[in-house]
């Protein structure tokens, strides 16, 4: 006998909860790793004007 | 930990095509510039830098001589209201010129976190006024919270504690000494370079921006041949019971949690010394001594001491610690905190420091720096690598690197934003900062002159000081409720009167 492939049925596919849900169990959940964004750290870095010191005066204070 | 405190932040300044000769004029713009109901005229009573604790009064104060290099012969003479152009905020804040720097004074604070939210409250108030004066003179302007600005001129952050007038005040200055000498290895904010250095080699990172410009142990002076010990003499309260610690020796700190360990850890420490604990220990040389461990990131070197014997600055550290701990574990919940932090923090220095680069300033810097400098082969006294020092101390949330790490989530926090908002509008409810406030929101326009310890009101041809020198205890809290509900100037005056009759206290 012969199956060709538009005669299998198909069946709705509706989403299930998983059968363990992440973290709940003994198995190894995955793991929390919020990576701070450093593109913005280094953007204001590169704008920082490498002779500012230099030309930076102060009067004595307290 | 019952003591009032707060901190005053000299702000460094620089204006778009103007020069040092132009600060004073510039800082009182941006002072002037502050939005938000104030008053202005500062009351000076019971005020003398001069007076020194040790009891007497000097003939003046000794400057920095290469500052007259700024002042211009041109330049119209002010009055002394002119030039300081004070602005007494609802917040029980005083915002004023200071040197040629905008200087932001907290109002008096109870608990570490008011403190550090109001520290922060200064910056952001310091950097709106920035902002309106900028956008009147068409010069960007930028403000930066630091204490050098690596030629040589140096500006303070200074703190104030109120302690015991029956104190000695050979004990108050023998006992601080190891403590301020060693307690920058936290409080410290990091520096690119060294200053007055004579022939050493000025290619190193330091722990402290302000232990190059301390020179002696002890002196009533903070402009010139700065002191680890200043000796000033201004309670701002009634002189025969108490006396105000006017710390001039430590750093800005941008980090909230190196502010507050600062304030928690030195409080504790006065409270020893007031119960007349020593630490048992001498350094022989105090300032060259707070100079070495500003030089030692590895905090490793050891410091000699009178009698012979040597010790490294963590275990000064911890001679204070123990001793606080045994005295005072489980006081408050403040006590506590900086008990806890005070170990952790000793302890991971000396195991790790670069675990600190969360919360600690000078490891903050030093994380944040020195990889760039390594890649770009630079030396720690270059002017890129001082730019970026600078930078980390620039009070822009945009731009300062300090708050680009604070954005990214980097560093430890001790008080929400919400609570620094608050802290721009209001003062705290357990001090008499809070009565400063209120009369400044409902009653300016009566007052002729505002200072630490009294407010000056005219009123029906009448001029009437209410004496705030006796309000620096907690029982504060019952006066400051009462007055939240009077209605008019009438109804405080007259409340004033019974208060007095029946003997404020």
């Amino acid at each position: 006998m012969e199956f060709y492939a538009e005669e299998r049925k198909q069946l709705p596919v509706t989403p299930v909860e998983p059968m363990r849900k992440e973290g709940d169990g003994d198995g190894p959940g995955k793991p929390e790793v919020t990576r701070p964004d450093t593109s913005d750290l280094l953007r204001r870095m590169k704008r920082v004007d490498p002779d500012s010191a230099r030309r930076y005066r102060q009067r004595s204070g307290q | 930990m019952n003591r009032l405190f707060g901190i005053e932040t000299e702000y460094g300044i620089e204006v778009e095509g103007l020069g040092a000769s132009d600060w004073i004029d510039e800082s009182i713009a941006v002072v002037r510039s502050v939005s938000g109901p104030s008053v202005g005229g500062w009351n000076y009573r019971g005020e003398d830098p001069r007076r020194d604790m040790r009891g007497y009064v000097v003939t003046s104060l000794t400057t920095n001589p290469e500052d007259s290099m700024f002042d211009l012969p041109s330049r119209k003479p002010m009055s002394r209201e002119e030039e300081r152009s004070d602005r007494i905020l609802v917040n029980g804040a005083r915002f004023y010129n200071d040197h040629g720097h905008p200087e932001y004074a907290t109002p008096e604070c109870r608990s570490i976190k008011d403190l550090v939210a109001h520290d922060k409250a200064g910056d952001r108030i310091a950097f709106a006024a920035a902002e309106r004066r900028a956008i009147q003179s068409n010069r960007s302007i930028s403000l930066y919270k630091n204490n050098t600005d690596f030629h040589g001129s140096s500006y303070g952050t200074h703190e104030s504690y109120l302690m015991r007038r029956d104190t000695p005040v050979d004990l108050v200055i023998s006992a601080l000494l190891p403590f301020f000498v060693t307690r920058q290895i936290f409080a410290g904010a990091g520096k690119c370079g060294l200053e007055n250095c004579g022939r050493e080699d000025p290619d190193r990172y330091q722990i402290s921006q302000r232990a190059d410009y301390l020179s002696v142990e002890a002196s009533v002076d903070t402009l010139h041949n700065r002191p680890l010990v200043n000796t000033r003499d201004e309670p701002h309260t009634t002189p025969s019971k108490y006396r105000r610690l006017h710390v001039i020796c430590g750093d800005a700190n941008m980090s909230e949690y190196a502010t507050g360990l600062k304030i928690g850890t030195t409080s504790l420490v006065l409270s020893l010394i007031e119960a007349g604990w020593t630490p048992g220990i001498v350094l022989k040389e105090a300032i060259k001594s707070v100079r070495m461990v500003s030089r030692d990131i590895s905090l490793t070197q050891p410091l000699e001491l009178e009698g012979g014997g040597s010790i490294k600055a963590i275990d000064i550290q911890r001679i204070y610690l123990n001793e606080a701990v045994k005295r005072y574990s489980g006081e408050d919940s403040d006590t506590d905190w900086t008990l806890a932090e005070w170990a952790s923090t000793l302890n991971t220095l000396e195991t790790n420091p670069m675990q600190l680069a969360d919360r600690l300033d000078w490891v903050a810097k030093f994380a944040l720096l020195n990889p760039f400098r390594l890649e770009e082969e630079l030396k720690w006294n270059s002017p890129h690598m001082q730019s970026l020092d600078l930078a980390y101390h620039d009070i822009n949330p945009q731009t300062g690197l300090y708050y680009g790490l604070e954005h990214e989530g980097t560093m430890r926090r001790l008080v929400t934003d919400g609570r620094i908002t608050a802290a721009m509008s209001g003062a705290p409810c357990d001090t008499r900062a809070f009565l400063r406030g209120l009369m400044v929101n409902r009653f300016g326009g009566s007052i002729e002159g505002i200072g630490w310890n009294g407010i000056l009101f005219r009123h029906n041809d009448e001029t009437m000081l209410f004496d705030m020198n006796p309000l620096v205890e907690e029982n504060v809290s019952i006066l400051n409720e009462e007055f939240q509900s009077l209605q008019n100037l009438d109804q405080v005056i007259a409340n004033l009167r019974q208060q007095y009759k029946e003997g404020l206290n």
